[in-house]
């Protein structure tokens, strides 16, 4: 069959033109975001890794090699089933580095600018025959199907175009993941086309050429039969061998790793393609032996071109044949486009800027943009170059075996990187030349030059020499690269900044930064740094890019912040400019600063990292996790203000009762200096490490809530057989203590006075029984009426004297609890009432307070005389004092439900509602400092409890708005008259 | 994790024993789906266990 060259034109042009209707449409937002970043659409874009081999040349091999042709897709769905232990680390990798291609990856974890432009080198070698092979694919379907004179035309231009679309899709920002969604999007368009089209091929073999799956297997069973002797079965070495060379390609390969890592939306999503992938590729495979077998049973025979384009002779239809040059269209197209961009960004990063540094542009951004630009057309331009000079006597299989054993060279790298952190740059390094010289000698230049291929065989393996040339190349190969990779590593030394590179590499092992300080000091320092190396503008937008991703503001001067902004400006800049570059740059311009003292473990992060990988752990290694979770929370949640100084003063840990008392929370100092902390804890914290081992006692601090009392005590950490020292300091909150030492003072200076008072009183009281008993005498002696009056007074002046010294020795004595139940008896209300007002008038203070006792006579409670009336000194006391002058307080007592209810009633200011709820605890209180120790209330509750009685507060008054009344509930005395309740609606 | 060591056993021993596979080309009396079948139950196993991880994991 044939289509018009304008036919052909016009479904290529409309193919791209759908693919850019696509991008441009995930790139505008009209395509929802759900769908766009909808795991499955990622999972739909790593069909990218079904080429123009899988579309046309597993026709060729299902002939050749039967079920072996099943290797393409069975290797690649292992490495994706095996995605949470071999990719999802990988994924990690790329996304906390920012690295984007193998070789940033490789030269991130070896430390050497060398092995990336290796990689790179080795990379572009090994895909060139991909390329040739994808290009090789639109010549021969072009000659194939237009009869075309000059294929090779055809497919230059057919390049041109697919470079035009990569500069679209993946250069229109400077960032290789810039575009990732539009991207992804068109790639998974392509990935479906490839689909569709050949799932309905396959249908048309099965239902149109056969009558269905009983059909073809009665065919298969009967007279197919014949056909099948041709397709020999692979050696299972062969086999094996095959399958590990594309299991490594699934993630080695250029354009798979940029789909699988550059451009994973989430590790979600690269989970799910474990089973999307292995499922699409199942789904692709289906097509080539039912494709064959109709071809087969139809007696046809295979075009000029080869077996590989069996499926156009087949379906001799213009529909049809269109669908199967679509499939590979969408294959060849995509491979091209997203090799062109990884390999791109892999030479710019690795050679371009590796030879000529970046320096100071005026617009960095637009030169490293117009850099990949020309870098992308010339990979694929490249590749047709390469097409040209083979010229055609590989057929696509051999093309793929020579790019995949290229590929897989990077297999025992990759591994070490994962698994090994004993591997260094130099084994890296020896490993891979020795690996890449054995294949490009015994199939790479043999394929370009004719030349024969090159077998070194070492001894006692001559089996091989019989065997294909590409099985005895890989075998060969990986075993050298392997074999020196460990050797070379095993005998040299690995240098400090590799041993941290491969921590932060390794699957079982965690990064374990060092606690350096920087030459910076803020955020602000590290853009005036910066700007030497990459302009202002660019360190501006650098810098202030990294510290929103953080978090931080620019002013961020914590050593442990401004660690974690380098890290993350490195990263920034290895998306940028690849990881060698970015981390000259970093290290040149944001040094660390070498102290005097070894640098120790940055604990904080190294924890943080710890918390990530929980779920990564198991066995002895969770057990010791759980352990140390376990110590730690004992430590975060001391009910003790808790804080740990690594030996360079920066602070470690900052607990849950520190952060509540300080007001500080953790995250907001941990990693600062202890100086540069907030005051007034880095003056007080200073005062402690003025003499390690010591204690502060007491020390009176401003907080937020008034004066504390802290009591410090601190702990030397350091300790022989550890580098990791410093110093833990506990903080107590002694106030209440302090406090209650202080009244304990006051109490006992009252208690003083009153022993004081009482001895005055008996003192007194003995002239006063004198003079009382003369004044009776005068009385007896004399009838004149002036002097009778006279002696009267003066009786009741002794009289008035005498309850005074009695009340002072009654209250003096009243604090004696040890026989409070010995000392109740019947009590008169209004008689105790009487008394505490009488004690009150005594004060200088509140001498314009008007009191009255409203109590009714003949009211009794059972009590302790001495105690109610200090309960009833300390109500009208508080009364008295929350009074404006002249205010009235009221004393008034009822019988209540079988009790004798007792109100001390205020207009006052009225008790503020944020105390009222706590106002019987100690130390609670209105009045300003000095004049109350908040114990009033307590002591109250105290005594009313031990009476059995209960206490009520109301306030403000509902009938006045304000004002305060107090009621005492107290049982009543046994023989009182329980009939003259009366009924309370309060109760 | 234990998910992960069932999925390394499969993979690894599916590597060993996957030559068998190609035995089954156009075998008189054998489907020609087989392969494919065996395929499958691999995805689903693969679905099965990604589920089990999911709940693992919150």
């Amino acid at each position: 069959m044939s289509i018009s060259l304008a036919g052909l034109t016009a479904l290529v042009v409309g193919y791209l033109a759908l693919l850019l209707v696509v991008a441009g449409a995930t790139r505008r937002g009209w395509i929802p975001a759900r769908v766009v970043h909808h795991p499955l659409v990622y999972g739909l874009s790593l069909g990218i890794y079904v080429n123009a081999w899988g579309i046309y040349g597993s026709v060729a091999l299902a002939t050749q090699i039967g079920y072996g042709y099943l290797d393409f897709y069975l290797g690649v769905a292992g490495a994706f089933l095996l995605a949470p232990v071999l990719l999802v680390p990988i994924l990690r990798l790329t996304r906390t580095y920012q690295l984007a291609s193998l070789a940033d990856l490789f030269a991130f974890r070896f430390r050497s600018r060398w092995i990336g432009a290796l990689v790179t080198l080795i990379t572009l070698l090994a895909v060139l025959p991909l390329l040739a092979q994808q290009v090789r694919v639109v010549g021969d379907v072009a000659h194939l199907l237009t009869g075309s004179a000059s294929p090779a035309l055809l497919a230059l231009l057919f390049c041109a175009l697919v470079a035009a679309m990569a500069l679209v899709l993946g250069a229109r920002r400077t960032h290789l993941t810039a575009d990732h969604a539009s991207l992804v999007a068109a790639v998974a368009v392509e990935s479906l086309v490839k689909l569709v089209a050949l799932l309905v091929l396959a249908g048309v073999a099965l239902y149109g050429v056969f009558a269905g799956p009983g059909d073809l297997q009665h065919w298969l069973d009967g007279p197919g039969q014949s056909f099948q002797v041709i397709a020999r079965r692979l050696d299972p070495g062969q086999w094996r061998t095959l399958l590990l060379l594309f299991f490594a390609a699934a993630f080695l390969s250029p354009h798979m790793f940029h789909m699988a890592f550059a451009q994973a939306p989430s590790r979600q999503a690269l989970l799910q393609s474990s089973w999307q992938l292995p499922l699409y590729l199942l789904l692709m495979a289906l097509p080539a032996p039912l494709i064959l077998w109709a071809a087969q049973y139809r007696d046809v025979a295979p075009p000029q071109a080869g077996l590989a384009y069996l499926v156009f002779t087949l379906f001799d239809t213009p529909g049809l044949a269109g669908l199967a040059l679509l499939a590979g269209l969408a294959a060849v197209c995509g491979t091209l486009i997203v090799i062109a961009l990884s390999l791109a960004g892999m030479v710019l990063n690795h050679l371009v800027l590796v030879a000529h540094p970046p320096g100071r542009h005026d617009d960095l951004y637009r030169w490293l943009l117009g850099l990949r630009r020309v870098l992308i057309v010339a990979v694929i331009l490249g590749g047709w170059v390469f097409y040209r000079a083979l010229g055609g006597e590989h057929d696509l299989a051999s093309l793929g075996l020579v790019a995949f054993v290229g590929i897989a060279q990077f297999l025992p790298g990759m591994l070490a990187l994962l698994y090994w952190p004993g591997a260094n740059r130099k084994g890296m390094v020896c490993g891979l030349i020795a690996g890449s010289l054995l294949w490009l000698a015994g199939q790479w230049l043999p394929m370009l030059t004719g030349w024969p291929a090159l077998l070194f065989i070492p001894p006692g393996l001559e089996l091989l020499a019989g065997e294909p040339v590409w099985y005895t190349v890989t075998l060969i190969s990986l075993a050298a690269n392997t074999l020196t990779l460990i050797l070379v590593s095993l005998v040299t030394r690995t240098s400090e900044a590799e041993r941290a590179a491969a921590e932060a590499c390794s699957v079982d092992a965690v990064i374990r930064p060092k606690r350096l300080p920087l030459s910076a000091r803020t955020g602000e320092d590290f853009k005036r740094h910066l700007s030497d190396a990459l302009g202002p503008e660019v360190a501006d937008r650098e810098v202030d890019a990294a510290l929103d991703a953080l978090g931080m503001s620019p002013q961020e001067s914590r050593p442990y912040a401004l660690r974690r902004l380098r890290g993350r400006l490195q990263a920034n800049l290895s998306g940028l400019m690849g990881p060698s570059v970015a981390r000259d740059i970093v290290d040149r311009f944001l040094p660390y600063q070498q102290g005097p003292k070894a640098a120790t473990d940055d604990v904080h992060y190294v924890e943080s990292l710890l918390e990530a990988y929980r779920s990564r752990l198991t066995g002895l290694a969770r057990e010791l996790d759980g352990l140390r979770r376990y110590h730690r929370r004992t430590l975060t949640q001391l009910p003790i203000g808790l804080c740990a100084f690594g030996d360079d003063d920066e602070l470690l840990m900052w607990n849950d009762a520190l952060a509540r008392l300080s007001g500080i929370a953790g995250a907001s100092v941990i990693g600062a200096r202890r100086e540069s902390l907030p005051a007034p804890w880095a003056g007080l914290l200073e005062r402690t490490f003025e003499r390690p081992g010591s204690h502060l006692y007491k020390q009176p601090v401003e907080l937020v809530g008034g004066t504390r009392y802290l009591t410090l005590h601190t702990a030397d950490l350091a300790v022989e057989d550890d580098e990791r020292g410093g110093t833990v300091v506990l903080i107590e909150d002694h106030s209440e203590m302090k406090w209650l030492e202080d009244e304990l003072v006051h109490a006992e200076r009252l208690a003083s006075i009153g022993r004081l008072a009482a001895g005055v009183a008996h003192e007194i009281g003995n002239p006063i029984t004198g003079i009382s008993s003369l004044a009776q005498n005068l009385r007896y002696d004399t009838d004149d009426a002036l002097v009778l009056d006279t002696a009267h007074q003066i009786q009741a002046l002794t009289d008035r004297v005498s309850r005074i010294v009695g009340s002072l020795v009654g209250f003096a004595h009243g604090g004696d609890r040890g026989n409070a139940g010995s000392r109740h008896a019947t009590l008169d209300v209004q008689a105790i009432a009487d008394e505490a007002l009488h004690l009150i008038r005594l004060a200088r203070s509140g001498q314009d307070i008007e009191y009255r006792n409203a109590c009714p006579a003949a009211l009794t409670v059972q009590g302790d005389a001495q105690r109610l009336v200090q309960v009833l000194v300390n109500l009208l006391g508080n009364a008295r004092d929350a009074s404006p002058p002249g205010g009235l307080v009221v004393v008034d007592a009822r019988r209540h439900d079988g009790g004798v209810r007792i109100t001390v009633t205020d207009a006052g200011h009225g008790i503020d509602a944020s105390i009222r709820d706590h106002l019987f605890e100690p130390f609670t209180t209105t009045k300003p400092p000095g004049e109350g120790t908040g114990l009033g209330l307590s002591l109250v509750y105290s005594i009313v409890q031990e009476h059995h009685g209960q206490v009520r507060v109301e306030s403000p008054l509902p009938e006045l708005g304000h004002g305060t009344r107090i009621s005492l509930w107290l049982p009543q005395a046994p023989h009182a008259d329980r009939d003259a309740d009366e009924p309370d609606p309060d109760r | 994790m234990y998910v992960y060591r069932i999925m390394l056993f499969l993979v690894f021993g599916g590597y060993l024993l996957s030559p068998m596979l190609m035995s089954g080309w156009a075998v008189p009396g054998m489907a020609w789906y087989r392969p494919f079948l065996i395929w499958g139950a691999l995805i689903a196993l693969s679905v099965w266990l990604e589920q089990k991880r999911k709940l693992d994991e919150h």
